[in-house]
């Protein structure tokens, strides 16, 4: 048996390697769901109809089923359905096909929350824009879109905090993320087994990671504070 | 030749027929008030001259040109209508200053967007800054450009959006009771702007609250009622001789306050 000395970093090496995949999906989620997002924030606001209504029922599908099965399913789709496992068997094709599920899933709650920030922004702001000549694309990245960006900054960081956490998620389909790198020591792994406590150790890098995350946006929320 | 025509303008909200036919003209260098009680479609007008609103029928002319025809469908085009408001300017109630902005870059984002827009090569930023300045002096606010919207009071924010529609040259200049959101003893300062603009013959139609003003500063007045033009004329006639028993008790709604 080893002495606790001794297995400190070899644990503290497999967490990290676990953490470096959960930081890579939690930033390949944002990259993909902000613009991705705003995309179905428009569809939504589409005075079309029929593009109104395809979305909405994309949103409800997705936030109204969890996304551990959004996960499994677009993980295991192409492969036992349509007999083209597109994923590939490695950690690569777990890694895409999680990012794909976490991308869009994300993009979706996220798209709520634009469509309230483009909504509370005053019409005043676009009749002004209107007036003074300005295209409708003008408008929005000029004139609406910073207003927007600041009325969303508080439920955006909600659903960012939550998702450094959801990123756990991943599991399910054996992405080596974090947990399943602190879980592996109960069950055996680098010749330690049975021990719980690198599982408390994850919960501290994820208490550490939204920390920063936290600090971050509050900054980020001051610098918007030049205007009202 | 008058700079403003407007024939037959109609428009409808729903089952509310809020505008029932208006014609009316305006001369280059007039001030058109527009008066009326809360509901008699002034607003909804100035908005349909400004292409905030699309009238159901009437026709819109600036300078002989057919600005819009509501029975010709490629005139109501977005595209077309963008390029045809600039013949307008816009003063809101509310201001709408754009917050994220300096009241310097405020007056001046919409020049420089148009210059991109329109591929202008050289555009002379410089110049365009300069003559941002004088409208500042203008307005009385040089020492206020750098502030943004909330560092200022309503009266120095509806100056700020005044200058802000005069950079862009507009053939005709409107005004939405443009001291209607603001205390009263900061209206006198905007009225003084606008009140300067008419001496310095500019065109411009201002729909107001201000019954003094209004008979002070006009040079044509329409008194405005259920979405129709009940009474118009030069302020004398309108303000002390009215010949229409709605103008009377409408006028006199207002001498006794």
């Amino acid at each position: 048996m080893q002495t606790f000395i001794e297995q400190l970093p070899v644990v503290i090496g497999a967490l990290n390697v676990g953490f470096l995949q959960t930081l890579k999906l939690f930033a390949v989620t944002l990259l993909g769901a902000f613009p991705l997002g705003l995309i179905i924030a428009f569809g939504t606001l589409s005075k079309i109809r029929a593009i109104s209504l395809i979305t909405q029922f994309i949103i409800w599908i997705i936030r109204g089923t969890p996304l551990m099965i959004q996960l499994l399913i677009v993980y295991y789709f192409p492969g036992l359905v349509l007999h083209n496992p597109i994923w590939g068997g490695g950690e690569q094709g777990r890694f895409t096909a999680a990012a794909i599920a976490f991308v869009i899933n994300y993009a979706c709650y996220f798209s709520e929350i634009y469509r309230g920030g483009i909504q509370s922004v005053p019409i005043g702001q676009t009749e002004a824009g209107l007036v003074l000549g300005m295209t409708r694309r003008q408008i929005f990245f000029h004139v609406t879109l910073l207003q927007m960006i600041k009325r969303i900054v508080p439920p955006i960081s909600n659903e960012i905090i939550t998702l450094v956490k959801d990123t756990a998620l991943a599991r399910i389909i054996a992405l080596q993320e974090i947990i399943w790198a602190g879980q592996a020591f109960m069950k055996g792994s680098h010749g330690i087994s049975g021990a719980i406590w690198p599982l408390f150790f994850t919960a501290f890098y994820y208490l550490v990671f939204n920390g920063i995350v936290t600090v971050l946006l509050a900054k980020f929320e001051r610098k918007l504070d030049y205007f009202r | 030749m008058p700079v403003l025509e407007v024939r037959n303008i109609r428009k409808t909200f729903g089952k509310t027929e809020v505008l029932k036919g208006i014609d009316f003209m305006l001369e280059k260098g007039g001030a058109l008030s527009i008066i009326g009680s809360s509901g008699s479609g002034k607003t909804t007008l100035l908005r349909c001259l400004n292409f905030l609103e699309r009238p159901d029928a009437g026709v819109i002319t600036v300078n002989g040109e057919t600005l819009l025809d509501c029975s010709k469908p490629s005139t109501m085009s977005e595209s077309q209508i963008r390029k045809k408001r600039l013949h307008f300017g816009l003063v809101f109630q509310s201001f709408n200053l754009f917050p994220q902005y300096t009241a310097l870059e405020n007056v001046m984002l919409a020049p420089v967007l148009l210059s991109k827009e329109n591929h202008v090569k050289n555009f002379d930023r410089s110049a365009l800054k300069s003559e941002a300045e004088e409208l500042f002096a203008s307005i009385g606010l040089s020492d206020r450009m750098k502030n943004y919207p909330h560092q200022l009071s309503g009266g120095q924010q509806q100056r700020v959006a005044i200058a802000r529609a005069l950079i862009m040259h507009p053939d005709i200049l409107c005004f939405d009771e443009p001291t209607s959101a603001l205390d009263p003893e900061l209206t006198g300062e905007v009225l003084k702007v606008i009140r300067g603009l008419s001496e310095k013959n500019t065109t411009m139609i201002i729909v107001t609250h201000e019954m003094e003003f209004a008979r002070d500063v006009a040079s044509h007045v329409i008194f405005m009622d259920s979405g129709v033009i009940c009474e118009q004329g030069n302020p004398q006639e309108v303000f002390n001789h009215p010949k229409e028993e709605r103008t009377k008790q409408f006028l006199s709604r207002y001498s006794n306050s």
